[in-house]
């Protein structure tokens, strides 16, 4: 047994206090996290990126960056991988206290927002020009990090989740070869699913995320026409999310044919399960691992359509020298660029975040071959900022995936779980209230 | 009244005397200059990297920070009022305590079970001891991610184990009442081998007199286990004791690979919650609160044992 966590935190303290006895400076310049330049990027401004994404989204970044490193000789972007998002934006806050500061940082849907409130990004309209700014970008996934007129941050591997579907399954189960149109359909469909055999059981048809769970069911419960919160108002309590939540119970614990997976992509690709609701940014990575035909389509509604925006945006950090947010702000200025938009689209399956992007060649070509990469740009116009409670609340989504963990796991009753997660995301607000009026509304 | 005089203080030796002090006083501080040379360094790193971050982290309890905002917030002592009325804490420490015994108390008896059998004269025990003891010093990180493998209920080795038996094994890790003793299975795994080896050198270095008197004068297996062999390992399981308490709360690694504290919160340790508090809430203030609380805890447990077993513990 390790003392990690102890030594973690320590670790942090003791930097803090080692780093000066102080606490960040809102306008103070951090150095930059160490690493190495090649020779042949030597002499040139090096700027430092932080990025959440491994596999083969960490391949693209990096064939991206090599591109634009290759592109001019004035900068130097360096990519440090740092484990998921919430490693990203752990790091990042332990970095700023030993005063430190990496230049760029990928921040995922849910944790910009609290390095946007306590000004640790840089603003970026003074960065903007033709072609990086308003316009350039999709308006839904640029308005996100847009606050009373400044942008905070910019769209980059953004996302919406989308259904994935075995089609060799849906085939041997006599299913039309598409997505359910709502989510009652999907469980009429269950009997059929279940007389598919795999694995030497029967096929099961949906698996829910353990972790982060709840950023589709975002979307869930505003398909059964429910919200999270409106405004900090905590409505999860409330009746669209209790019928969404008993949906899923009644998948799992009635029908037999739902569960909780530590992983619901690679069960999929396993071919364990027939349906998942997934991120689009994880199309490649699953289209590769699947032994099947993977399917995709929207994901089903129920009252009402509406499915929630996700995945990471590009933030500056504040505290950084002009010489180092001049050069970040190039590189950003390079990834908005058409053709740089549209070959991460077709090296991940994330959105093309720029709108000059859709109509790319390679783009157009590969959605022509694979209908697949194109489910989530038509279903974008579905797709809407999540409820504020999520966004701006401070650990909101742990506690509402954890409330969901009790429906997947204990069967509890989603009434019941929700009023006390509800409890909680009420605390949440209040301690971020001030912050959110002050700066936000 | 007579007014004696005191004599001069003019004593033949005293001039020796006070130089012999002198000298001896010199020579003593000396060897603590040479000491405090010596033992600065170490001092020092402990003093920065032990002492001033617990000090530092009192004060943090004492503070509501998310660690991006430029300062902390004093707020006094409301974090603990807060925690400790949390009925969420209490379950924590509830769900800490069970967790903390059954490993513990599965450690000791199942380490001493196997160091009985290692002391046996059997073939190939060396080989068999080297495995039993090859856990204890893989990462946690890897012990978990061969356990998740093993429960796995999709393509798991324990589902392949018992499936061709007709049984079908639990969702370990994802159903709350088999997450924690899931989680307990994987810490004894990673545990006993320690115990074990502790326990077969105690047992090595026992005097074999007493055995043999006890033996010949018609003592059972059991007794002479129970009143002389148990007896006689006490430092041994007291130090055990102290070290798989301190361990076992301070528990994370596999915690956070295998179950993130999930379920729901059914294996919420406080450990756990340090960091879930501090790391994905950025509370700062509050982790550092519930890290005080522990460090209370387990200095209290550690005192009560050594002074329990102070009684009790017979060193020989």
């Amino acid at each position: 047994m390790t003392m990690l966590k102890r030594r973690m935190f320590l670790g942090l303290a003791a930097g803090a206090t080692l780093a000066g006895c102080g606490y960040r400076s809102v306008d103070a310049v951090y150095s930059q996290p160490a690493g190495a330049v090649p020779k042949q990027y030597a002499n040139r401004t090096r700027v430092v990126f932080w990025s959440p994404y491994g596999g083969v989204n960490g391949k693209a970044v990096d064939k991206l960056v090599a591109k634009f490193n290759d592109s001019q000789d004035h900068v130097y972007v360096e990519t440090q991988f740092q484990g998921s998002y919430d490693d990203v934006a752990q790091k990042v806050a332990a970095a700023l206290v030993a005063k430190q500061a990496p230049d760029l940082a990928v921040l995922s849907d849910v944790t910009w927002e609290r390095f946007f409130l306590n000004e640790a990004l840089e603003p970026l309209n003074g960065y903007f020009n033709d072609g990086f700014g308003p316009g350039v970008y999709q308006e839904k996934l640029f308005g996100e990090y847009v606050v009373k007129g400044q942008s905070w941050a910019v769209p980059f591997a953004r996302s919406t989740p989308i259904l994935y579907y075995n089609r060799d399954a849906f085939e041997k189960a006599g299913l039309p070869d598409r997505a359910p149109r709502t989510w009652s359909e999907l469980r009429s469909w269950v009997p059929s699913l279940a007389k598919v055999q795999s694995g030497g059981r029967s096929l099961r048809t949906i698996a829910f995320a353990k972790i982060d769970g709840d950023w589709q069911f975002q979307g869930n419960v505003w398909q059964f026409g429910g919200a999270y919160s409106r405004g900090l108002d905590v409505t999860i309590d409330e009746a669209g999310a209790v019928a969404a939540g008993e949906w899923q119970r009644s998948m799992v614990h009635d029908l037999g044919a739902a569960y909780m997976a530590s992983s619901p992509s690679t069960d999929f690709a396993n071919g364990l399960v027939a349906v998942i609701q997934e991120s689009t940014g994880g199309m490649k990575t699953i289209s590769s691992k699947a032994k099947f035909k993977v399917g995709a389509g929207f994901i089903p509604s129920e009252v009402a359509t509406g499915l929630a925006t996700g995945g990471g945006g590009i933030g500056m950090l504040r505290n950084i020298s002009d010489e180092r947010k001049q050069a970040a702000a190039t590189f950003l200025q390079f990834l908005a660029r058409p053709e740089n938009s549209a070959w991460w689209t077709t090296q991940t399956g994330y959105l093309p975040v720029v709108n000059k992007a859709r109509e790319d060649a390679e783009l157009k070509k590969l959605i022509a071959e694979q209908p697949n990469y194109g489910v989530a740009i038509a279903q974008l116009e579905n797709a809407r900022k999540q409820d504020a409670i999520r966004l701006y609340g401070r650990n909101a989504n742990v506690q509402i995936y954890t409330g969901l963990q009790q429906i997947y796991a204990d069967n509890a009753q989603p009434k019941k779980v929700f009023g006390s997660v509800a409890k909680r995301l009420e605390a949440i607000g209040t301690e971020v209230k001030r912050l959110y009026e002050e700066k936000v509304l | 009244m007579t007014v004696v005089e005191l004599p001069a203080r003019t004593h033949p030796d005293e001039r020796t005397l006070a130089t012999g002090n002198d000298q001896l006083k010199r020579r003593r501080r000396r060897e603590y200059g040479l000491f405090a040379l010596l033992v600065a360094p170490n001092l020092l790193v402990i003093a920065v990297f032990a002492y001033w971050p617990i000090i530092y982290n009192a004060f943090l309890s004492l503070t509501d920070w998310n660690m991006i905002a430029a300062r902390p917030k004093f707020i006094g002592l409301a974090n603990y009022g807060r925690t400790l009325t949390d009925p969420a804490f209490h379950k924590t420490l509830w769900i800490t305590v069970v967790f903390t015994g059954l490993i513990v108390v599965g450690s000791l008896i199942i380490g001493l079970a196997l160091a009985f059998l290692f002391n046996l004269p059997l073939k190939g025990r060396g080989a068999v001891r080297t495995i039993a003891f090859a856990p204890h010093i893989l990462s946690g990180a890897a012990v978990a991610t061969i356990w998740a493998f093993i429960f796995d209920p999709g393509y798991g080795l324990l589902r392949a184990l018992i499936e061709p038996f007709g049984a079908e094994p639990p969702d370990w890790m994802n159903n709350s009442d088999w997450a924690l003793p899931g989680l307990v299975i994987v810490y004894l795994w990673k545990n006993v081998g320690f115990a074990a080896l502790i326990y077969l050198a105690g047992l090595q270095g026992l005097p074999k007199e007493l055995d043999e008197a006890a033996a010949i004068d018609g003592a059972s297996t059991w007794t002479r286990f129970r009143a002389i062999k148990l007896p006689l390992l006490a430092p041994i399981t007291f130090f055990l004791l102290i070290t798989t308490v301190i361990g076992t709360f301070q528990a994370f690694d596999v915690i956070a690979v295998m179950t993130g504290g999930g379920p729901g919160d059914a294996t919420t340790t406080l450990s756990w919650s340090i960091y879930n508090e501090g790391f994905q809430a950025f509370n700062a203030g509050r982790a550092a609160t519930l890290s005080i609380i522990m460090f209370v805890i387990l200095l209290v447990v550690t005192t009560v044992q050594a002074k329990v077993m102070e009684r009790r513990v017979h060193y020989r």
